[in-house]
């Protein structure tokens, strides 16, 4: 059942874009983070939320989420060249976004901080008295930190308005989650918390969509936190450089077989409103904006030693004695 | 100057009441700082003033409190984070050092971390959780610490920490909490962050310390003075970005340094400032730098062997005449 056309085709288009300027990205960069096959749940988390909404997206596939709250490919595509024009000029990778589009930024290296910095905006919209909401999301190893726990007790403790979507994508770098964990189930630690845990396809993008949804409106009502795992699959290595040789091509293989794209065109194709032309447009759409993006952003200016900024590392400047 | 006597800790806690009165996006977090009253009486009558609406008691999660802290404020918010000691800052140091001094930078200045987290270290009433680790954060770009000695000092630099728009480390030593009682400056009383003082003034000698070492490099200051020996004792304050001016004109005019902490001396901070000194002040020096600190050891639980360990008085006597063996 397709319910909101315009809304399902829209998601479509951003899973296609996703990809298109993901396969750009690693081609140009060894180190890019690939999220060819896991675009259904940063699409299906993200889309729909007001612009007063805080999102926190799992750097994995994160640039469409920068997309969807405002930033241009242009502007994407910037950071991934490493231009004088990217948000951070250099100071940081690309997978960070102007912070006035309430997304936040990943400030460091390390995997779990942003999730208890996330339940700090929630808090503050509950401090503020809005009912604003944040959306977190973050990989299943990234579930097994100790920030994870602390941050999921408080938010539920506090009741606030968050929701927590592990982007379960089996691995972590070289380490399946069936070994980094005895959970069967990431969702069922939500129980630990008194707060409902929601399973999800996360290759199905209205899943994800849908129970994202439910969470946002729980938050929203003043009725707390909700932990979603959205079930996926990392398609190439951890960077793109990475070839994954330590796992067997055949469990990639099959999860090839659940593309959330091909599985969502096949679905609009059934229902009469996306023919194989139609989506064959999309596609090419895509790689001309793309294409077109990078070209400009090519041109744009690079980034000069004295970007370095040893002036500006305090908002409140030292006075002078 | 018109004020009152106060202790160390109701000066800090003044300072506080009186930013959270004056703008209400200030608010407190952390650990029995609610009803309990703050550990030590860290915010004794917070609670009582601003209730759950600002004051927010947290289970023991150091690290969550930092990083809802730390996300509070990139909204605009201005956290108070208070963790108990200072040695459950090792919980929260992903958020402390590698994510709040960075977003400023990061961001060209777009996003700001008006956010002071302030901790309890040193010797104590209870002799618990002692470790003075202010070190590891001066190491940090992006950091502001600062370690007053005196209330006056206390409550102004809090409400300077408030104020400021970028993250504040405010380290409160346990031994001058309840211990040390003068008079706080009526009205509105700041003191600038970045800026030592002279509490002392001589010629003979530089003593640079911090904390409870600047009461004991006082107390040999003024055995000295018996001597003839005119020792300057000067009060760091403000731990990053040290205030190299104040420093530099002092071992100008001495000739001579010691530098005094509780702290290890092994890669504790007066080894910046005897670099410092030594790079850019070296023509002037009349004898070797001194440092004062802890052995080597973790800070012992019983009272005769934590006494040996603790560098006091004497220490910081020994070692003025050490450099003042070096004739000018």
């Amino acid at each position: 059942m397709i319910e909101d056309v315009k809304q399902v085709l829209a998601m479509h288009r951003l899973m296609v874009q996703s990809r298109v300027l993901d396969e750009a990205c690693c081609e140009e960069s060894a180190h890019w983070f690939p999220s060819q096959g896991e675009e259904a749940v940063p699409v299906g988390t993200f889309y729909g939320l007001r612009p007063d909404d805080v999102c926190a997206p799992a750097y994995r596939g994160a640039p469409i989420v920068y997309l969807m709250r405002g930033m241009t490919l242009e502007q994407v595509w910037a950071g991934a060249l490493g231009k004088r024009t990217s948000f951070g000029r250099g100071r940081h990778f690309s997978f960070t976004a102007p912070i006035e589009l309430r997304v936040f930024p990943y400030i460091a290296g390390d995997l779990g901080p942003i999730i208890s910095q996330a339940t700090g905006a929630a808090f503050a919209q509950r401090y503020r008295k809005s009912d604003a909401v944040t959306a977190v999301s973050f990989g299943d190893g990234t579930s097994n930190r100790g920030d994870f726990h602390e941050a999921v007790n408080l938010g539920a403790a506090w009741r606030l308005p968050i929701v927590y979507v592990i982007q379960n994508n089996h691995w972590a770098i070289s380490m399946p989650i069936e070994k980094a964990t005895a959970a069967k189930r990431l969702a069922d630690r939500a129980a630990g918390y008194g707060i409902p845990g929601v399973a999800v396809d996360g290759n199905d993008v209205l899943a994800v969509h849908t129970a994202v949804q439910e969470a946002v409106r729980r938050a929203r009502a003043g009725h707390g936190p909700t932990l979603i795992e959205a079930e996926t699959f990392r398609m190439r290595g951890h960077i793109a450089a990475d070839t994954a040789s330590y796992r067997a091509p055949e469990e990639v293989e099959e999860w090839r077989g659940r593309d959330p794209i091909q599985r969502l065109e096949a679905r609009l194709a059934d229902a009469g409103v996306l023919s194989a032309e139609d989506a064959q447009a999309v596609w090419a759409e895509a790689a001309q904006e793309v294409g077109e993006a990078k070209a400009a952003a090519q041109r744009h200016p690079d980034i000069l030693p004295t970007d370095l900024g040893l002036d500006e590392m305090f908002a409140t400047p030292l006075r002078e004695a | 100057m018109p004020g009152k006597r106060m202790t160390f800790v109701e000066a800090l806690v003044e300072g506080i009441r009186e930013e959270m009165r004056r703008d209400p996006n200030v608010f407190v977090l952390g650990q029995d700082i609610g009803p309990f009253g703050g550990s030590l009486r860290s915010t004794l009558g917070l609670w009582e003033e601003f209730g759950p609406a600002r004051i927010f008691d947290t289970p023991i999660s150091e690290s969550a409190a930092a990083g809802v802290c730390l996300g509070a404020a990139l909204e605009g918010l201005r956290p108070i984070l208070d963790i108990s000691f200072g040695e459950f800052l090792a919980s929260a140091m992903p958020q402390l050092v590698l994510h709040a001094p960075v977003v400023h930078w990061l961001t060209l200045g777009k996003a700001r971390v008006p956010l002071t987290i302030r901790t309890k270290v040193g010797e104590g009433p209870y002799g618990g959780h002692p470790q003075c680790f202010e070190a590891w954060f001066t190491h940090v770009p992006g950091l502001k610490v600062v370690m007053p000695s005196t209330p006056a000092d206390a409550k102004g630099l809090m409400k300077a920490a408030i104020r400021d728009d970028d993250p504040v480390l405010f380290f409160e030593h346990m031994y001058l909490y309840h211990g040390v009682r003068d008079v706080v400056p009526d009205g509105e009383h700041l003191v600038p962050i970045g800026r030592a003082e002279v509490k002392r003034p001589g010629k003979d000698v530089t003593v640079a310390a911090t904390a409870w070492m600047v009461h004991r490099a006082l107390q040999a200051a003024h055995q000295f003075a018996a001597e003839g020996i005119e020792v300057e004792v000067l009060d760091l304050r403000t731990l990053a970005p040290l205030d190299t001016a104040t420093l530099l004109a002092s071992v100008r005019k001495t000739g001579r340094l010691v530098v005094a902490h509780e702290a290890w001396k092994i890669g504790g901070l007066g080894a910046e400032v005897a670099a410092t000194v030594a790079e850019q002040a070296f023509g002037s020096l009349r004898a070797p730098i001194v440092r004062v600190g802890a052995p080597h050891t973790p800070v012992p639980a019983h009272p005769t062997i934590r006494r040996a360990f603790l560098p006091d008085a004497q220490g910081i006597a020994d070692a003025v005449h050490a450099v003042m063996k070096y004739a000018a």
